[in-house]
């Protein structure tokens, strides 16, 4: 299986300054991936390299196969910049028909699908276009014309909850199509419920690449049990995982680490009657992961 | 026609609406006045002309025979205040190719379309090339018409042959408009680079023609080019004019050959 987006040793230096160094990174077909990291973490950076915006110091990178130099794979990609400028006296769907064009054209009413879709208005001149209706322009464009690989820079940005939902649910339809989407937040929430893989930028550097049902399993969760009679504190010690354990006559408190089936099962020896469990804040486990390469890193550098 | 070049003219309709509308104005009111004045010796004698400073009298061209049809056709029309006009609107249109959409940010996706690096300037370039074309047919037009209506008594041909000298100088500075921006990306550069070299071009051809000492950097002017073939009078100085032509091919080629090598909007 050849990836969609590979990159080797891809660095890139603005002068001295550090933009992206040494990324070495493969994206598989039908994979979403959340490129995450702070502002100024490199994340357009990459993004602009993959599309020939820019060229990189040192290292190679190809997109659907080909070099980022090759024009001709453009057609098949789609892209939202991470600060979209759209301006001028032109309407919306001309700019928008132009695009198409240039890539091949899209099938009929394709266009006025989206817009309806993301409550687009797209009868307006570009200069009036309202900041969430720029990116839902942008939405569109990168969408429209149903490319093979998606590369989408910080793109619910501006969007209201309800438009991101149906933004979310485009991106779901891609991914059960077979096609691919990169795309880039600095919040982890923004993403997880769609991207399979995160991949984890800061200071310009790829720091960790992970799968989001692993760090799902990794996830500290909050369990609470409650039995039809009292249970004896034993019968929950010394659970795989299981912490901060506290049993006060019918209830059942504690934490766990990843997999909750060894508490699932010494609980089913009892009558569960109510059982909570909060949904694991991935977020939480990510800053921790975070904060500790970070203090390995500072240690290393010390 | 590229979808781009289509693009690029969208883009230029008003602004050549409104230059090829006030380029006619221009020329149009000029040339009337032509026909009140060459009746009355007086305002244009060579006597009354004497009294301007010499050196003023060799920026405007000479002045020395502003009297007859000809050479008050050379003097408002092309000598100074239309080819200064013309490379305005040309460099700004010039400028609006890359170096503006670039630091606006819209050229962005226009970079990640499949259209190669080399194209994109082309296309930019051949829609500004076919817009001063528009304006150049125009305004040829305008002063042919009034021309021939204020009874000046210029040939079609050296008419044409002034006209199309015109558009050459212009594509020149519009071109290096273009390249400025292609280069660095910035609006300012290619304002500054075409301002700078049109108004010193200008200044140095004419004052040239008496100053000894700068008399060498004529060559270096473009209005060289234009002027020194005297193509109202004497019809077309072909040579001059393959010169505009070349470095307006050479800056082109620089254009397109450094926009490609750079990277856009950092």
């Amino acid at each position: 299986m050849t990836a969609v987006v590979e990159t080797e040793g891809l660095t890139k230096f603005y002068g001295t300054r550090r933009g992206l160094e040494d990324l070495t990174l493969a994206i598989q077909p039908g994979e979403v991936f959340g490129y995450l990291g702070p502002n100024g973490a490199g994340k357009t950076t990459t993004i602009r390299l993959l599309l020939d915006v820019i060229r990189p110091t040192s290292g190679r990178a190809t997109v659907l196969g080909a070099d980022t130099r090759d024009t001709r794979v453009r057609a098949r990609i789609g892209y939202l910049p991470g600060e979209l400028a759209l301006e001028g006296r032109e309407k919306a769907r001309d700019y928008l028909e132009f695009l198409a064009g240039v890539r091949g054209g899209v099938s009929r009413g394709r266009i006025d699908e989206l817009a309806e879709r993301l409550d687009a208005d797209v009868s307006v001149r570009m200069s009036e276009l309202s900041k969430g209706n720029k990116q839902k322009v942008g939405l569109i464009q990168a969408f429209m014309h149903e490319p093979e690989l998606l590369v989408l820079d910080e793109p619910t940005s501006g969007l209201d909850p309800l438009v991101q939902q149906e933004f979310l649910a485009m991106v779901r339809e891609v991914r059960t199509s077979g096609r691919t989407v990169l795309m880039s937040s600095h919040v982890l929430a923004e993403v997880e419920h769609v991207a399979d893989r995160v991949g984890i930028v800061r200071s310009g550097r790829l720091v960790a690449v992970e799968d989001v049902a692993a760090l799902r399993e990794r996830a500290v969760r909050h369990v609470e049990f409650h039995f039809d009679a009292p249970v004896p504190k034993e019968a929950f010690e010394g659970l795989p995982g299981v912490r901060d354990l506290v049993v006060e006559g019918t209830s059942l408190r504690c934490t766990i680490d990843g997999r909750p089936d060894a508490l699932i099962k010494a609980a089913a020896r009892f009558t569960v009657v109510h059982m909570v469990s909060a949904e694991p804040d991935l977020e939480e486990i990510f800053l921790t992961y975070y904060s500790e390469e970070e203090a390995r890193h500072g240690r290393a550098g010390a | 026609m590229a979808a781009l070049v289509r693009k690029t003219l969208r883009e230029y309709r008003r602004a050549l609406i409104g230059w090829t509308v006030g380029m006619c104005a221009f020329f149009g009111m000029y040339i009337s006045i032509w026909a009140s004045m060459k009746d009355d010796p007086q305002t244009l004698s060579a006597q009354a002309l004497a009294k301007y400073p010499g050196a003023l009298r060799d920026l405007m061209g000479g002045l020395a025979d502003v009297g007859t049809g000809v050479g008050f056709l050379q003097t408002v029309a092309y000598q100074l205040l239309g080819p200064m006009l013309f490379v305005m609107a040309a460099s700004v249109l010039g400028n609006r190719a890359i170096a503006v959409p670039e630091e606006a940010g819209t050229l962005e996706l226009t970079v990640t379309l499949p259209i190669d690096r080399r194209r994109l300037v082309l296309d930019r370039w051949i829609g500004l090339a076919l817009g001063v074309l528009v304006v150049a047919v125009v305004t040829f037009a305008v002063i042919a018409a009034a021309a021939s209506g204020a009874g000046m008594g210029v040939p079609f041909g050296r008419l044409l042959a002034a006209h199309t000298g015109l558009f050459l100088l212009v594509m020149f500075f519009g071109t290096l408009a273009v390249c400025a921006g292609a280069v660095t990306g910035r609006r300012q550069v290619g304002l500054a680079v075409v301002g700078v070299w049109a108004v010193a071009g200008y200044v140095v051809e004419t004052l040239g023609r008496s100053v000894d000492a700068i008399a060498w950097l004529r060559w270096l002017s473009p209005f060289h080019y234009y002027l020194d073939g005297r193509p109202l009078y004497q019809g077309w100085p072909v040579g001059d004019y393959l010169v505009l032509l070349g470095a307006t091919a050479v800056l082109l080629m620089t254009a397109v050959l450094s926009f490609e090598r750079r990277d856009v909007g950092v």
